[in-house]
């Protein structure tokens, strides 16, 4: 007899008990959701309203007051340097996210369909986490004497002879942002995309193949659509991570190119709580639309 | 007419096929019968091109395809676990070799869809076509994995343990459905199971794999009354099998004496079919050309249509006698019993040392 064939059973009795006693033994259950309601209302539903809420008070140079305006707002939308930070970030998101996807694809793609021992495997994806054994700053400042303009990249290219001046686009531009992400996150696309290739059964490629169809046929029709969620959910964790990003865009730019992370960072140094705060939503409202997005494209329930 | 000659293949060292050479006739259902590890997998893997042989050719009409890709082969290949692909629909999957093969793909969806339609028909799936291959049954899914071979129109379909993974009513079914597709399409099916009441009740020649070689190769009644060697007679599951050795004209196996005809004096084994005995009472003796064992009843299982009854022999083996209730009526024993089980010496099968069946003559009339 189950839980709730008692709980019944106790109600038709008919006292004055068991209806409060089967209540319990019906929605007990629910109380072990409890911490982590309690934990995620105090500390993500309710920051996130004071977040909106933030984003209309009054700012002055001093103080902040809780009197609604859209002052804040406006000054977003309006100004070149604010919302041109969230067309740089969409941008560079975009940008790293296409070549992570370039670069991580066909890594996940050796790792998961022709390396067939499962230890190998385990190695070779270990080794693209080696870098994280290093601190991030350490990672990115590395960057630096890399691609500075008497760096090792410029320096060897001025060796061999390819070069007469150092190339001075290498560094403090966009582009040291872009190769330093795509350095950092590469690997979190690479992961899943390798760990959904890794569980095709192989049978489907040789069935596949024994009904002749071809190579690319077999990796267009089978191993990608496959391998799709991998995919979508390496492109979360990237998207999730390059849209939040400010630590790379500071250090590899010289602060020439500010990110809605950055911004962030510099109007709560200087307490402008209210500017901060709509900087704040309007991340939040982008990260929830790509997030959204990227489920459309598979249905992540059915496949994983 | 596909052909093999002199296959061998071994993996680490190990022969998995040695010398094996077979001939696959046109429009015939061929099952092969091996025990797991008899390289029955290695096989079907070397005729589909999905592995190559160390020695030995494969020609199908003459034509020498032993390195040719699988796709080439014009062969089809109906893998164990279906190995249906999971994000496409049940006709998609049907259509998957129609539309993506590289040798002739049909672009005309319109043909695809008409052709997928009737195959679908053939193998009972209609109505399906839509469904996700997550949502249909086991059985639904061999089908959809029959068709989606059958419809490339190969010369030889290769099953491999197709009926393994489906319940045993289910299995019974698809046993007829797989002969009556076979026959409407009129294509050779090579069968292979473990099973070998499959491999029996299916195949219009059956072939006994083992140890990587064809020991016998021939119609299911006659591998099933004379097989070959010890062994066949132990896969086909029916025999009482006695080891022993022949001291001065008698086969000696423990305690029990049996007698040999002409021709035995190398018996190493007599193989005595379960339904073959009689129950005698205890202490009779068997006249001339008879031959028998007292034994002491252990238990009965009753199979619907039979009745299976086991003994202990004076040998100490288990000894299996059956009766079929459309012949006779079934007779309770309990426990302990001891009774005197009797067949005629020309029914047992005598093998010698090697395993090989013995010619023998029966002295004709003696009793």
């Amino acid at each position: 007899m189950s839980l709730s064939e008692t709980a019944g059973a106790k109600m038709a009795d008919g006292g004055t008990e068991a209806p409060k006693q089967a209540f319990w033994v019906r929605n007990g259950h629910f109380l072990l959701l409890a911490p982590g309601v309690v934990w995620m209302i105090l500390f993500l539903v309710i920051p996130l309203i004071m977040m909106v809420y933030v984003s209309f008070w009054t700012q002055t140079t001093f103080a902040i007051k809780s009197d609604l305006t859209t002052k804040s707002w406006v000054t977003f939308f309006a100004s070149e340097t604010y919302f041109g930070a969230l067309l740089r970030t969409l941008r560079i998101w975009l940008t790293v996210l296409f070549f992570t996807l370039l670069i991580g694809y066909p890594t996940a793609l050796f790792i998961g369909q022709f390396v067939r021992n499962k230890t190998v495997q385990t190695i070779l994806l270990v080794a693209c986490v080696i870098p994280f054994w290093t601190s991030f700053l350490i990672r990115v400042l590395a960057w630096r004497p890399m691609l500075g303009k008497e760096g090792a990249i410029n320096i060897v290219l001025q060796k061999i002879g390819i070069i007469s001046e150092p190339i001075e686009v290498l560094l403090f531009t966009e582009l040291s942002v872009i190769i330093g992400m795509v350095q950092i996150y590469v690997v979190f696309m690479v992961g899943p995309i390798a760990f959904m290739l890794a569980r095709i059964d192989e049978s489907l490629i040789e069935a596949a193949r024994d009904l002749g169809a071809s190579a690319w046929t077999i990796f267009r029709k089978i191993i990608f659509p496959l391998s799709l969620p991998g995919v979508v959910v390496g492109a979360i964790f990237v998207s999730v991570m390059v849209l939040g990003e400010f630590a790379t865009a500071a250090a590899l730019s010289g602060r020439k190119v500010n990110l809605l992370g950055n911004i962030i960072v510099t109007q709560v140094g200087s307490l402008k709580w209210a500017f901060a705060a709509v900087v704040g939503v309007i991340l939040t409202v982008v990260m929830a639309i790509v997030i959204t997005t990227l489920l459309r494209v598979v249905n992540l329930r059915r496949e994983l | 007419m596909m052909e093999l000659r002199g296959l061998s293949k071994s993996y680490d060292g190990r022969s998995a096929i040695a010398d094996l050479s077979l001939r696959v006739e046109d429009d015939e259902y061929l099952t092969l019968l091996g025990p797991s590890g008899s390289g029955k997998t290695t096989l079907l893997r070397l005729v589909a091109g999905l592995d190559l042989p160390e020695h030995g050719r494969i020609s199908l009409n003459g034509q020498d395809i032993t390195a040719l890709p699988t796709y080439r082969r014009g062969l089809g290949f109906v893998q164990q676990n279906y190995a249906l692909f999971p994000h496409m629909s049940v006709a998609d999957n049907i259509a998957f070799g129609l539309r993506n093969r590289v040798e002739s793909p049909v672009s005309d969806e319109q043909e695809v869809e008409r052709r997928v339609a009737a195959m679908m028909d053939l193998v009972g799936l209609q109505g399906l076509g839509n469904r996700m291959v997550g949502q249909i049954s086991g059985g639904q899914k061999q089908r959809v994995s029959l068709a989606r071979t059958l419809i490339t129109e190969p010369k030889v379909c290769l099953l491999d343990e197709p009926l393994g993974a489906l319940d045993a009513n289910l299995r019974e079914r698809m046993t007829v459905e797989l002969r009556n597709i076979r026959q409407s399409l009129g294509v050779t099916f090579f069968h292979v199971t473990g099973n070998e009441s499959e491999a029996l009740a299916m195949g219009d020649r059956m072939i006994v794999l083992d140890e990587g070689r064809a020991i016998q190769v021939a119609p299911p009644d006659e591998i099933f009354d004379r097989p070959a060697t010890v062994r066949v007679a132990k896969f086909v599951n029916s025999y009482n099998i006695l080891e022993g050795g022949v001291t001065d004209g008698v086969f000696v196996c423990g305690d029990l004496r049996l007698p040999v005809p002409d021709g035995g004096a190398d018996t190493r084994y007599i193989a005595v079919r379960y339904d073959t005995p009689s129950f005698e009472a205890e202490g009779t003796d068997g006249a001339a050309g008879q031959a028998g064992l007292t034994a002491t009843f252990l238990t009965s299982e009753f199979m619907g249509s039979r009745v299976v009854y086991f003994f202990r022999s004076e040998a100490g083996t288990v000894f299996e006698v059956e009766r079929h209730l459309s012949r006779s009526d079934p007779e309770t024993f309990t426990g302990g019993d001891r009774k005197r089980l009797g067949w005629p010496v020309s029914e047992t099968l005598f093998f010698d040392g090697n395993g090989d069946r013995l010619v023998v003559t029966h002295a004709r009339g003696a009793a």
